[in-house]
């Protein structure tokens, strides 16, 4: 890791879990070790932190922290001139792409792999920053040809806290190339409410993605490297589906 | 006397003669099964040293005004180096040398493959030596690369001359068969990623050069170094205590030793080179990738009349070509046998041995193939095997030194019976399955090796020696072989290796060869100095040598008498008792093979293709099991990583530029300890009764060699689904599984259609 300046959150981030019994809120600083194990949380999210990392990792990645880590894409990560790094094309969408995303990858098609807000999304978190209060899903963005960026935090703005309803039910499966420590090729989050069970991906594209439906996977755009991940996420979502 | 013959050397099947020295060496076989120390489990006498952090490694040396190296190397897989200065970074903070393309061999101003060196810089801090090499001005002319190893071929852009193997007449075998079964078979670039990365720190001492680095091959080194440098061999001192594995990466001193060597002697300090992570897969050597198209034919009764094979290997710039056909030319009783073998010259990173190289890659073909085969003509996978037993060498008629994969086999068969227990348990999308797979390879060892021993007058031995314990336990395993000849309990050795100015000439740790070539000699030493203690004993107590022995720490006699072997060498005060001796030679005329046999048990998820391996049983036959701790420890470590090979692993390249992907272990994945099954580790533990004084073979390698087909022939028991290419993941099982399906719904409407 390089990096020419780090600057330390802990004393301004809120860390810990409060609430009532329809909703939880939980500060940005709280780390994933942390939400795995309280039961106040919901299935979903805590079987997502269980998923995601190693346990050293873990114990110091925060909830905030974790929201904003970046896609994958091996091209971006050892820099090659890639559209997400400014340049005019994807270059896994010609090269080694098993590992990349089967929606919204038009222009780039990396993977998104945080578990947790896969969860998240299921739950329908909403999001508070020291500026607005926001969905979870309007924390990201589709990369465009005038903004590359993934999100839609400013520069400067620090996420404070998430507030999760309560589902009735909720399950997070993840399939991975080893049993621990791997990042999704496909992670499937459902929740169900009383209105019905919402869907969050992660590992399919290059935000969390939010997936309104079983049906929508017949709308994937899969590249040739990546069609197997709709056939896992098929069989996910309807596992998760059944489970909740 | 000293007796000067001539005798067959053997490393990884590669076999050269020599002449060697041996003395008259008579000791008597020790007896079947564990002894007083040797044949019982011993914890590491290292263990708490490295547990502790106390064991020295070649990254914890350090000298005053030691300088750090960073190496320039070739972002792209072909190119030239149209303008080099390095001005600029000569000037940077901290450096205080560099070399570039004409200073060191290793330099190239024509990189053939990502990673390849092209300038490196020394300077007071790692991070120095980074920074400054952002300042070397360099410009290149990129080329296109030669990725495709079949294309390769077709260009006869070959590493090495194509290597055909024949005997008896292929097509006529072909002919002959009842069933032929044909299919290609791939397996992928795998990296070593040893934990401790390539490295060396070297210091010159008035004419002498110094090289602490982690290697396999303390020699090897010492004079591949002194060649390079124009030295005499020993004007050069190559130290390495403990390491952090190296799996056949480390044979050789590498670039890094070179880059380390000559900044010191520009700079007059000591340098370390040390490859990074990311380094490491780069530029320290692959399992390479092959491709096998493979045929095999057999009579209704299971009779093999024919096996035949293409291999394509992907070697890169540089390497050799290990032997991918040698499983298909020696493990079946087979007349007809027609390989031919390809070195493809590419643009990638060299290759380097990987435990049990060509061995693995060609095991999985065969032993998949014969699966294959077996279903075909409706015979058991383990009766197949068994029908084609090979009682005599297959290459040349020579008989084997001894034998016993038909015990392995019969060991196998309450791991086999479990199938329809194990097929039970399917449920859902979860099916389950059992597969196996035959190992064969070498590990005989090999003259020369030496060693020293002494016992001082508080009735303790050293063993001394300049070999290395590369991680395997080999430490642990020549005490227990000294403390069993001298009848010592096993705290009463020490062992002292891994440096050349420190003792005799020891051998490779490669090709499963330290206990085989190294362990003999150790006991020879030993008897050296049991036999002066018996003589000097029989004198002090007024008795004949032959009713005297050691056992118990104590001097033993027939008539009942005991004396404390301290009361003896106590004798000589600050005396010392030494004993010499070296490695005998290998049997004439005979082979000296390992053989084995692995049960793996599977679950395969059929909706989202994931694979589980739930047990490996591995039967294997080593000749005497010195140490079964050490031993079961390398039959783990063995098939985990056959495990990463067969599932997670695999380097990946960009196709159009040939850039490696996978870097960092994020991207390159080998197993947790979550992903490992149970393994029951079956040794034999029959000494060979015609290699050396202790009957033991090498097991380092064996263990790794039938996993992946053992595993994808379970695959098959338990989906029907054929999986022929490495590693298992998710998109190959899946696409296996599609295939046996459409093969299934073909048949099926032939059927209808027919009814």
């Amino acid at each position: 890791m390089s990096a020419g300046r780090f600057v330390e959150l802990r004393d301004v981030v809120p860390r810990g879990i409060a609430g009532s019994a329809t909703i939880t809120s939980i500060g940005a600083g709280t780390t994933l070790a942390e939400l795995e194990v309280d039961p106040q949380i919901p299935q979903v999210l805590r079987e997502a932190c269980a998923a995601a990392a190693s346990p050293q990792l873990r114990a110091m990645g925060t909830i905030g922290g974790n929201l904003l880590q970046a896609t994958r894409c091996w091209y971006w990560r050892l820099g090659y001139p890639c559209f997400l790094h400014g340049g005019d094309r994807c270059h896994a969408r010609t090269g080694q792409q098993r590992e990349h995303a089967i929606f919204g990858n038009e222009r780039c098609a990396s993977a998104h792999p945080s578990d947790p807000a896969a969860a998240l999304l299921a739950l329908g978190a909403i999001l508070r920053t020291d500026r607005r209060e926001l969905p979870l899903a309007d924390l990201y963005r589709l990369p465009t040809e005038d903004d590359r960026d993934l999100t839609t935090l400013s520069t400067g703005e620090l996420i404070l806290e998430l507030e999760v309803p309560a589902p009735r039910a909720s399950v997070y499966l993840k399939a991975m190339d080893r049993r621990k420590w791997a990042f999704p090729l496909v992670g499937v989050g459902a929740a169900r409410f009383v209105d019905g069970v919402r869907l969050g991906l992660s590992g399919v594209a290059p935000i969390p993605w939010a997936l309104g439906g079983p049906e929508e996977l017949d709308r994937a755009t899969p590249l040739p490297g990546t069609a197997y991940k709709v056939e896992i996420a098929r069989a996910l979502v309807r596992r998760a589906v059944d489970a909740v | 006397m000293a007796r000067l013959i001539r005798t067959e050397k053997e490393v990884e099947g590669r076999y050269t003669e020599q002449w060697i020295v041996v003395e008259e060496d008579a000791l008597e076989r020790w007896p079947e099964g564990p002894l007083a120390v040797v044949g019982r489990e011993a914890p590491r006498t290292d263990g708490l040293a490295r547990a502790r952090g106390e064991a020295v490694y070649t990254a914890d040396i350090s000298f005053p005004g030691l300088l750090h190296t960073a190496v320039l190397r070739s972002p792209h897989a072909r190119a030239r180096v149209k303008r080099l200065e390095l001005g600029a970074a000569l000037e940077a903070p901290g450096v205080r040398g560099a070399v570039q393309p004409g200073d060191v061999e290793c330099l190239t101003r024509e990189p053939g493959y990502p990673g390849a060196p092209v300038a490196a810089i020394a300077a007071d801090s790692a991070g120095l030596a980074r920074a400054a090499l952002e300042r070397i001005e360099v410009e290149w002319e990129v080329l296109n690369p030669l990725l495709d190893p079949d294309e390769a071929v077709r260009r006869g852009e070959l590493t090495t001359e194509r290597r055909p193997y024949a005997r008896g007449d292929l097509e006529h075998g072909l002919a002959e068969a009842d069933i032929v079964v044909e299919a290609e078979y791939r397996t992928q670039t795998v990296l070593h990623n040893s934990m401790e990365t390539h490295q060396a720190v070297c210091r010159w001492q008035g004419d002498t050069l110094e090289v602490y680095t982690s290697t396999q091959f303390i020699w090897g080194v010492r004079n591949a170094v002194a060649e390079q440098l124009g030295l005499p061999p020993d004007r050069v001192r190559v130290v390495c205590e403990y390491m952090g594995g190296g799996f056949g990466a480390k044979n050789d001193p590498g670039d890094y030793t070179f880059l380390a060597a000559e900044l010191a002697r520009r700079t007059g300090r000591p340098v370390r080179c040390a490859l990074t992570r990311r380094e490491e897969n780069l530029d320290s050597g692959n399992r390479n990738a092959t491709i096998q198209r493979l045929r095999a034919g057999a009579r209704a009764d299971g009779t093999l009349t024919a096996l035949g094979g293409e291999f394509v290997a992907s070697i890169g710039a540089s390497g050799w070509l290990a032997s991918t056909a040698g499983p298909m030319q020696m493990l079946y009783a087979c007349e007809n046998v027609e390989t031919l073998e390809y070195g493809a010259k590419l643009n990638t990173a060299p290759m380097a041995a990987f435990r049990a190289p060509g061995f693995v890659e060609g095991t999985f073909g065969l032993e998949c193939l014969l699966d294959e085969l077996a279903a075909k003509l409706d015979l058991d996978p383990l009766e197949l095997r068994r029908i084609n037993y090979a009682h005599a060498d297959l290459l040349d008629d020579r008989a084997f030194s001894s034998k016993n994969l038909a015990e392995c086999y019969r060991r196998a068969e309450p791991h086999w019976a479990r199938r329809e227990e194990v097929r039970a348990r399917s449920a859902g999308p979860w099916r389950h399955g059992v597969g196996l797979a035959s190992q064969i390879w070498y590990g005989g060892g090999g003259p020369p090796s030496y060693a020293w021993i002494r016992v001082g007058s508080d009735g303790r031995a050293t063993v001394v020696t300049a070999m290395q314990d590369i991680g395997t336990g080999s430490r642990t395993a020549m005490a227990q072989i000294a403390a069993e000849e001298l009848g010592l309990p096993l705290d009463r050795v020490d062992v002292v290796l891994g440096d050349s100015a420190r003792g005799p000439y020891a051998s490779i740790s490669a090709g499963s060869s330290t206990i085989p070539s190294m362990g003999p000699a150790v006991r020879s030493a030993a008897a050296d100095a049991g036999r002066q203690i018996l003589e000097i004993a029989a004198q002090r107590y007024h008795l004949e040598e032959r009713v005297l022995s050691l056992r118990d720490g104590r001097i033993v006699s027939t008539d009942g008498g005991s004396w404390p072997l301290e009361e003896v060498t106590g004798l000589l005060e600050e005396g010392q008792i030494l004993g010499k001796g070296a490695r005998g030679p290998n049997p004439a005329g005979m082979r000296v093979l390992t053989f084995g046999v692995q049960v793996a048990e599977v679950a395969v998820d059929v909706e989202t293709g994931e694979v589980r391996v739930d047990r490996i049983a591995a039967i294997h036959d080593v000749g005497r099991v010195i140490n079964p701790l050490g031993a079961s420890s390398q039959v783990e470590g063995g098939i985990i990583q056959g495990l990463g090979h067969t599932l997670s692993e695999e380097r990946l390249l960009d196709p159009a530029t040939g850039g490696v992907l996978t870097q960092t272990l994020d991207a390159y994945r080998v197993p947790t300890i979550a992903d490992v099954p149970e393994i029951v580790t079956e040794l034999l533990d029959l000494p060979d009764a015609h290699l050396t004084n202790l009957g033991a073979k090498g097991l380092g390698e064996p263990p790794i060699i039938p996993t992946a087909a053992a595993i994808a022939n379970a695959i098959r028991d338990a989906t029907g689904a054929d999986v022929r290419s490495l590693p298992i993941t998710r998109e190959e099982m899946l696409r296996a599984l599609r295939q046996a399906a459409d093969r299934a719904a073909a048949r099926e409407s032939v059927g209808a259609s027919s009814a």
